[in-house]
């Protein structure tokens, strides 16, 4: 049996204390669990930041890359072998940021993995400027007039763009994320969870206390996952309250289904045949 | 005196000029002829000023002659810029209804015989052959051609193609031209195929599963060969959303273990350095394909260059052991590919190959057979392979450099890689000891890389005086010191494939030996020469640089060379 335990990792941890990461990571250790994966079997892909850090403090095996190119990377594992649990870690300026046009071919292209965004509304790592994510006004020390920009929607974008697993979670409400993180990782596809993040060394708007009055769990309350406008439309709502849960969830053929015969043998795992290569090599 | 013959074809683009130089080339290379086909093009795609030059030899031909024999100018504009190229026994067809004035040239109305045979898109099949006949070659050549061609095709089209050859044939019919001669009747001399497909097949060859590109000319046709084999072997090609996305998709297809390439030039390269930097530091073996052409920025998009040699061997942050390897020829682009693979998977490095506008669209005879490599040694290790696998460092310190490479997923041994320097088991560690012996266990690779590299091929290398250069500058070099060596200059040739890390030792030894060496290359600083110095103490006397984006003649060499040469004498 897998234990939540078999995914503590000695190396130390680096966040601040009281971090939203933490509650993630719990979070993620609990589905990866539930999922019944032994961290050999588990394997991550993150980008730069602190959510690109995330695999340090996680037994499983992983490749840390560049800010903003974990999606590329991590296509790149899935096409090799679409086998392999791919979970990718990144913040909201890596995948929202840095790695936008990765997110839109991502949920074009679909290939199975689990998208993990930390979404805190302020960069950690190279501390405390606005992020994509951060409201119009939020101010900081290198914003000091406030962000002139709007905020990106993303979890409108992903719908937008069709992608097939679409969710929005609240890093303090830990077994909400966990159920997102297990059912993500059951999709075939891509997979995106937004998860509102608290960051409690450079936003003190966006507090664990502002967010608390805000979440509800919209699967608590009966929304269809099968409703695209519904989905929408929650998402689009202004006011005072932030819908969490999964929005919509529909098949959509992934990467290895597109491509002939990938889906039941990944390259990575064919054997070499010098015969077949030097056939095409004499035709050409 | 053999055969050496040169055709050249213009007109705007969109007229078939590459038709009828495929279809010259393909008479040529059925009856046992050498070809070298260069394609000069405009960015656009329809109008302007293109053309073909087709070199016909009954010896290996390995760069353009300045000397045109036959010129097909299916526009007036390609009369006014090309007539003066003539030789003093060529010819010119224009396609005109009119009479033109000069004896070199004849009115053939080209496009019109086209439209009475079905269409005016069969304007390169007059076109062809009416050079055909001129050059003596049987009819039945040029038909046997187009009936594989056209075999299986709609109804019509291979019967008004054979009445399309015929009128071009009949319409030159009495002209005596002069550099017309016997067709041999021999077999094939190679395969007939372009530098960028020849990067495609030593690619297959070497059990590349995973290319990823973003379009660049003049790289995508290196891509657009793999895809051909989509459905026949191991092997998916992707379109990504950027250069910068390739890359981190060949990194992660590398990691996941499949052999992974990208191509582009060297406006996609600048945006992959950063990946070319992962790769160092993650030691995730990669090959990268960069086809120069002239920058900076856009440049000049579809012509010719080797001045990204710096460029490449400098690309992205900090130091970093990688290889860099230049084919000189169809050959050894075929072999150099599989090198790349096989090397880069050795030493856990990217492997970068340097090729060029001219290198990738020209059409050439590949002359060695193409093989596929019987075994290929993977160099990646399982549970089997270790003590205890919980126990597996990906970055272990070892003697060689080389630590054991185990993929991730695949047993008990956590795979664990990071950009950021690490510790010996892949955690970021930002300790002075790790950071050290990190560096230095990359590094210590580069004594065993060097050993891998190969001296220079050369002609003559006990001359006086040596031309030197890389990459394929050198089937220009070759000739060229041809053609001084039978006005009695004492002259051989250096051509670098392996340029990093530099061939050292040979490089010393041969330059060593001579009075004094030339570069050759198509850049504006005498980018490779200036390495040799760095590396070898050895100054070049003069440099030979051609950087307008056209490749070398070598009679422009072999004039510049004596030039000099004469300056020292006189």
């Amino acid at each position: 049996m897998v234990d939540v335990s078999d995914f503590h990792c000695d190396y130390e941890n680096k966040w601040c204390p009281g971090c939203g990461n933490f509650p993630i990571l719990d979070a993620l250790k609990q589905a990866l669990a539930d999922q019944g994966l032994a961290p050999e079997d588990v394997l991550m892909i993150s980008g730069i930041g602190q959510a690109g850090k995330t695999p340090h403090f996680l037994r499983c095996n992983f490749f840390h890359g560049l800010h903003g190119r974990a999606l590329p990377l991590a296509t790149g594992v899935s096409v090799a072998n679409g086998e392999l649990p791919i979970l990718v870690s990144m913040g909201d300026g890596d995948c929202y940021g840095e790695g936008g046009n990765h997110f839109l071919a991502a949920i074009r292209r679909n290939p199975d993995m689990t998208l993990l965004i930390h979404d805190n509304r302020v960069y950690g790592l190279t501390k405390g400027q606005a992020s994509p994510t951060s409201e119009r006004g939020f101010v900081t020390k290198i914003q000091p007039m406030g962000v002139r920009s709007d905020p990106l929607n993303p979890v409108a974008l992903a719908l937008s763009q069709g992608a097939g697993f679409v969710a929005r979670a609240y890093c303090g409400h830990k077994e909400q994320l966990a159920g997102l993180i297990s059912q993500a990782m059951d999709y075939k596809g891509v997979s995106v969870i937004d998860i509102m993040q608290v960051c409690v060394s450079f936003n003190t708007v966006n507090t664990y206390d502002w967010y608390k009055k805000r979440v509800y769990d919209i699967n608590a309350q009966g929304h269809d996952t099968e409703d695209w406008n519904a989905a929408m439309e929650l998402v689009m709502a202004g006011g005072d309250r932030m819908a969490t849960g999964l929005f919509y969830k529909k098949d959509r053929p992934c990467f290895a289904d597109r491509v002939p015969g990938l889906a039941e043998s990944p390259l990575a795992a064919r054997s070499y045949d010098p015969a077949r290569v030097q056939v095409l090599l004499d035709q050409a | 005196m053999g055969i050496d013959v040169t055709v050249k074809v213009g007109g705007e683009a969109g007229q078939g000029i590459q038709t009828v130089g495929d279809l010259l080339a393909r008479v040529c290379h059925g009856c046992g002829l050498y070809v070298l086909a260069v394609n000069d093009f405009e960015s656009r795609i329809r109008g302007g000023h293109s053309f073909l030059q087709l070199r016909i030899s009954d010896r290996p031909v390995a760069a353009p002659d300045h000397r045109v024999h036959l010129l097909v100018a299916l526009s007036p504009r390609t009369l006014d810029m090309h007539l003066s190229e003539l030789a003093e026994n060529g010819l010119a067809i224009f396609d005109t209804q009119e009479q033109t004035p000069g004896d070199n040239v004849v009115s053939i109305a080209v496009t019109e015989m086209a439209r009475k045979a079905g269409g005016a898109i069969m304007a390169n099949t007059v076109a062809a052959g009416a050079c055909l006949s001129l050059l003596g070659a049987p009819d039945s050549l040029l038909e046997n051609v187009l009936k594989t061609q056209f075999q299986g095709k709609k109804s019509g089209v291979l019967e008004n193609n054979l009445k399309a050859a015929q009128s071009g044939m009949q319409a030159v019919t009495g002209i005596d031209f002069a550099p017309a001669f016997a067709w041999p009747e021999k077999k094939p001399a190679g395969k007939l195929l372009s530098g960028a497909k020849i990067l495609a097949l030593g690619a297959l060859a070497a059990d590349c599963r995973f290319a990823a590109f973003y379009p660049m000319s003049p790289a995508t046709d290196i891509m657009a060969g793999l895809t051909g084999f989509e459905d026949r072997a191991p092997l998916v090609v992707e379109q990504a959303e950027d250069e910068i996305a390739a890359v981190n998709m060949v990194i992660g297809a590398s990691f996941a273990g499949v052999r992974a390439m990208t191509a582009t030039s060297g406006g996609g390269f600048a945006l992959m350095t950063e990946g070319l930097g992962l790769a160092g530091i993650t030691e995730t073996p990669i090959v990268i394909v960069n086809s120069q052409r002239p920058g900076p920025a856009t440049g000049l998009p579809t012509r010719t260059a080797q001045a990204d040699l710096r460029f490449v061997l400098h690309a992205a942050q900090d130091e970093f052991p990688r290889f860099v390897l230049a084919p000189t020829s169809l050959d050894d682009g075929f072999e150099t590919m599989g090198r790349a693979f096989a090397l880069a998977d050795k030493y856990q490095v990217p492997a970068i190959v340097l090729t060029d506008q001219y290198f990738n669209d020209s059409v050439n005879i590949a002359q060695k057979s193409l093989t596929a490599t019987e075994s290929l040694k993977r160099h990646i290790v399982t549970d089997a392979d270790m003590d205890d696998p919980k126990a597996y460092r990906r970055y272990e310190i070892t003697d060689s450099g080389i630590s054991p490479r185990a993929l991730p997923c695949a047993g008990q041994a956590l795979v664990m890689v990071s950009g950021n320097e690490h510790q010996q088991d892949g955690h970021i560690s930002e300790t002075i000891p790790d950071r050290i012996g990190q560096v230095d266990k990359r590094f210590r690779k580069l004594t065993a890389m060097e050993g891998e590299m190969r001296p220079p091929r050369t002609d003559y290398p006990d001359s006086r005086v040596l031309l030197v250069g890389w990459g394929s500058a050198a089937g220009a070099i070759r000739e060229s010191v041809d053609m001084l060596r039978s006005e009695g200059m004492d002259a051989g040739g250096v051509y670098f494939t392996d340029i990093w890390p530099f061939p050292q030792q040979a490089a010393e030894e041969i330059l060593g030996r001579c009075e004094r060496f030339y570069m050759v290359e198509q850049n504006v600083s005498a980018q490779l020469g200036g390495l040799i110095r760095e590396k070898t103490g050895l100054k070049f006397y003069q440099a030979i640089l051609k950087y307008d984006g056209r490749p070398f003649f070598p009679f422009e060499i072999a004039r510049r060379v004596k030039a000099a040469e004469e300056a020292i004498d006189g």
